[in-house]
């Protein structure tokens, strides 16, 4: 049973972008294809559309040789394609077994024996009368691969499916989906991780900006091949010159304790460590296991007890972010639109917002637009925002462009400490590469950064030294040269 | 003093139907917020009720048809906004403020005409058998088909969301309606029927007031029996046995306070008044304190419009 899947001249057209321009592309049954593409590049409007979730404004998808009309995610169920999507369309406050079977036509009984079967044929372990709230992230994948299986699919999409996922859990996704394909289910694999692509897929689909760039074979590429083809441009790879680092103490934590309230972020247990001038220090780990608990107490959104945190000589453990600004830390959160920025405001008004007390932006109260404009233009010109508009809201900037000047408002006062929490979350690989070259640049002018992390690659390249966090728990500090990738993913999983 | 125990039977009994408006509109508005819609129109739509059921009521003569009329009416309102928010997306908060607004309006302006007109008897069930059980004879029998049924409802309603495919969905779409609408539910579909229910219990509701409970227009007779029960709603965190309890303390000291103010014990009638308002809600919150429960049952799309892009 050979199944082929074919796209023919797809266009979809946004207001102000193209995001998929006459994209034509063949499936056959039996290989894994990969669609690389930058964040941006049109990959997931393109599988949107194969899954229904999207409408083409032109163009026509077939399925062994059937025209599918494909108006609603049903009518790409009924017709044997799965998606497993990038954020999970799952119902986190409802059981595993509800969230199967709610689209699902068999009756319970049924329904629990074929996916007793699944589970035991791809060695899945998963409780399925727990919420789903309490499942990691790759449980959770596993939840949605299973929604699909049970409906027998013949093709199975998979959107930037390890984002979420440990080195360990990645490597059992990548035999799961092997055997799915020897199976016959047709794969597609949607990522920008290069690596991913050449040890997974048979096949390579590039897009940039919408178009498809080139359709190769796997084993005519390598690495520095597809990543020219996904930039459009010669990439030059950044290095980090790993000096000898001052001895001179900047910031020690000591014995620093979180408990929460809220039973769904993760206590903080016995966080000890110190950072020395002109020194990075990465903190790696799975998401959820306290790094953004960390990064509260560290920038003062949770205050702690005065003499846990030691900066510059100063107790600071009890000040708020705004008064620890003042003590020259500057700190860049995970969420550039909720938490960095306010997505309503303008540029220029953003900028002034982690800048109250020490400068000259207001006088008696009263808010002084010039120089917080000129200020502004500043940060502009200097970290290489692309616009010249400071009215505009910050809604509108794209990720690489809000993180930029995100970085720029902070380091703009010249602080000794930047804390970080994953600043390139989300950007395309131009905008990665200068946020890399602007936190190399920090150490080197002997200021320190404290960079929270999921991002394995970044960590190696940007640290010194590095802590792997895992249930609110920092494991030993380690000097970067001696860690391997291999190494972190265990101590990411909990093993010691 | 001798108290018969058949007099407590019947002080039960009057607390139980003082509920029974609360436990109509408060199960409808729960599974119009389960569905992740906010509305705050319940006292709009429950007065809306209530005049169109007694006017029914004197206009044909017919219970019946006064009963099912006071649903329907409940359900035009309220398809009013759910067209406003979730076809033309408008602030759930704003449209359900404006709805009881609304609601308490019209209802005068129509109620005018029907002021001090006698509302006719409803019949009640198993009359005979009151006397038969001591104590649980006037708590048991001779009442409403709609007393009955408002205390079936918080039971139904739960083995509608826990244990039916339907139930299932709605809590879908208020967990999350991105992810809903992903696998192919149609959420404005789901959002809309679980308003129009929300409107044809909280129009139940009113009617059980102006033909049964008290059988009579009086303006503005709801009295903010409607905010109560949005506040049962939410402060039983979205569980309908727990509404039950609110409803029935609620019920109580409504009635407790009244025979305290008629014996003359020396609280301020104000303070009296307002302590069924505290009292529920102190307990509610009491009961309800299991933050892991809360979050289980708290629709995650409460008051979020929902737009499909495509």
């Amino acid at each position: 049973m050979n199944t082929n899947l074919k796209i023919l001249n797809v266009t979809k057209i946004y207001p102000g972008c193209v995001a998929n321009d006459n994209v034509s592309l063949e499936f056959n049954s039996g290989k894994i294809y990969a669609l690389l593409g930058e964040n941006g590049a049109g990959k997931s409007t393109l599988v949107k559309i194969l899954s229904g979730v999207i409408i083409p404004d032109e163009g026509n998808i077939y399925l062994n040789e059937n025209n599918l009309k494909l108006n609603s995610p049903l009518d790409a169920k009924k017709n044997d394609i799965g998606m497993v999507f990038q954020h999970f369309n799952l119902f986190e406050t409802l059981s595993v077994f509800e969230n199967l079977i709610i689209d699902s036509d068999d009756e319970r009984e049924s329904l629990r024996e074929k996916i007793d079967t699944i589970m035991k044929k791809y060695n899945f372990s998963i409780d399925l009368d727990i919420p789903v709230l309490n499942l990691s992230a790759g449980q959770k994948q596993k939840v949605e691969i299973i929604r699909c299986l049970i409906r027998s699919p013949k093709v199975l999409i998979m959107d930037e499916p390890t984002s979420v996922l440990t080195e360990q859990e990645t490597s059992e996704l990548f035999l799961s989906l092997k055997k799915f394909s020897e199976e016959g289910i047709l794969i597609i694999y949607i990522t920008h991780k290069l690596k991913e692509v050449m040890q997974l897929c048979d096949e390579v689909a590039v897009m940039r900006r919408g178009k498809l760039v080139s359709v190769s074979e796997i084993n005519n590429e390598n690495i520095e091949s597809l990543a020219n083809k996904m930039v459009g441009q010669n990439l030059k790879t950044i290095k980090k010159k790993k000096t000898k680092t001052s001895s001179d103490q900047l910031i020690k934590i000591t014995n620093l304790n979180f408990t929460s309230e809220d039973p769904f972020e993760t206590n903080l247990m016995d966080i000890n460590f110190s950072v020395n001038r002109g020194e990075c220090l990465g903190i790696a780990g799975i998401s959820g296991n306290g790094q953004s608990e960390l990064f509260q107490v560290l920038s003062g959104e949770i205050i702690s007890k005065k003499n846990s945190i030691e900066f510059n000589k100063n107790y600071i453990g009890d000040l708020n972010p705004q008064e620890r600004r003042e003590y020259l830390m500057a700190f860049s959160p995970e969420d550039r639109l909720e938490q960095a920025a306010i997505p309503q405001m303008k540029i220029f008004e953003n900028v002034a917002l982690n800048n109250f007390k020490s400068s000259n932006f207001f006088n008696n109260g009263l808010i002084n637009e010039n120089k917080i404009k000129e200020h502004s233009k500043k940060i502009i010109s200097d970290f290489n925002v692309n616009t010249d508009n400071i009215e505009l809201k910050s809604q509108f900037l794209s990720g690489g462009n809000l993180q930029k000047l995100i970085i720029g408002r902070e380091l703009i006062t010249s602080p000794d400490l930047l804390i970080c929490f994953n600043p390139t979350w989300g950007l395309d690989v131009g905008a990665i590469n200068y946020i890399h070259e602007t936190l190399i640049k920090i150490n080197e002018q002997n200021k320190s950064i404290i960079l929270i992390s999921t991002d394995t690659d970044e960590l190696l390249k940007l640290s010194d030294k590095i802590s792997v966090i895992h249930k609110g728990k920092l494991s030993k500090i380690m000097n970067s040269e001696e860690v391997t990738s291999e190494k972190l993913g265990i101590l990411m999983g909990g093993a010691n | 003093m001798i108290i018969d125990i058949n007099f407590i039977g019947l002080i039960i009994a009057s607390i139980m139907a003082s509920a029974v408006p609360l436990i109509l509109a408060s199960c409808g508005e729960l599974i119009t917020e389960r569905s992740g819609v906010l509305n705050l129109g319940v006292e709009g739509m429950m007065i809306i009720g209530a005049i169109s059921g007694f006017a029914l009521m004197t206009v044909t003569g017919s219970l019946i048809i006064a009963v099912f009329g006071a649903m329907l009416a409940g359900v035009l309102i309220s398809t009013i906004f759910a067209f406003l928010t979730q076809t033309l997306i408008t602030n759930h908060v704003a449209t359900g403020l404006a709805l009881t607004i609304f609601g308490i309006g019209i209802s005068a302006m129509i109620g005018k005409n029907f002021v001090g007109i006698p509302g006719k008897e409803f019949p009640v069930l198993f009359e005979g058998l009151k006397d038969t059980i001591p104590l649980f004879g006037p708590i048991l029998f001779g009442h409403s088909i709609v007393f009955y049924f408002a205390f079936a409802l918080p039971f139904i309603t739960s083995y509608f969301l826990k244990k039916t495919k339907i139930g299932l969905i709605v809590r879908a779409v208020g967990d999350s309606p991105e992810s809903a609408s992903n696998q192919g539910i149609n959420v404005r579909l789901v959002r809309y029927a679980c308003i129009l229910y929300g409107g044809a219990m909280s129009g139940l509701a009113g009617a059980y007031l102006s033909m049964i409970y008290t059988p009579q227009w009086i303006e503005n007779m709801t009295g903010g029996r409607g905010w109560i029960a949005l506040a049962l709603v939410v402060f039983s965190t979205w569980n309908p046995i727990k509404i039950l309890i609110g409803a029935m303390i609620f019920g109580g000291l409504t009635i407790i306070q009244f025979h305290m103010q008629a014996i003359g014990v020396r609280i301020p009638v104000q303070f009296l008044t307002a302590l069924p308002y505290i009292v529920t809600i102190i307990v509610l919150v009491v009961i309800s304190r299991d933050s892991r429960k809360i979050r289980l049952s708290t629709p995650s799309s409460l008051g979020k419009s929902f737009h499909k892009d495509n």
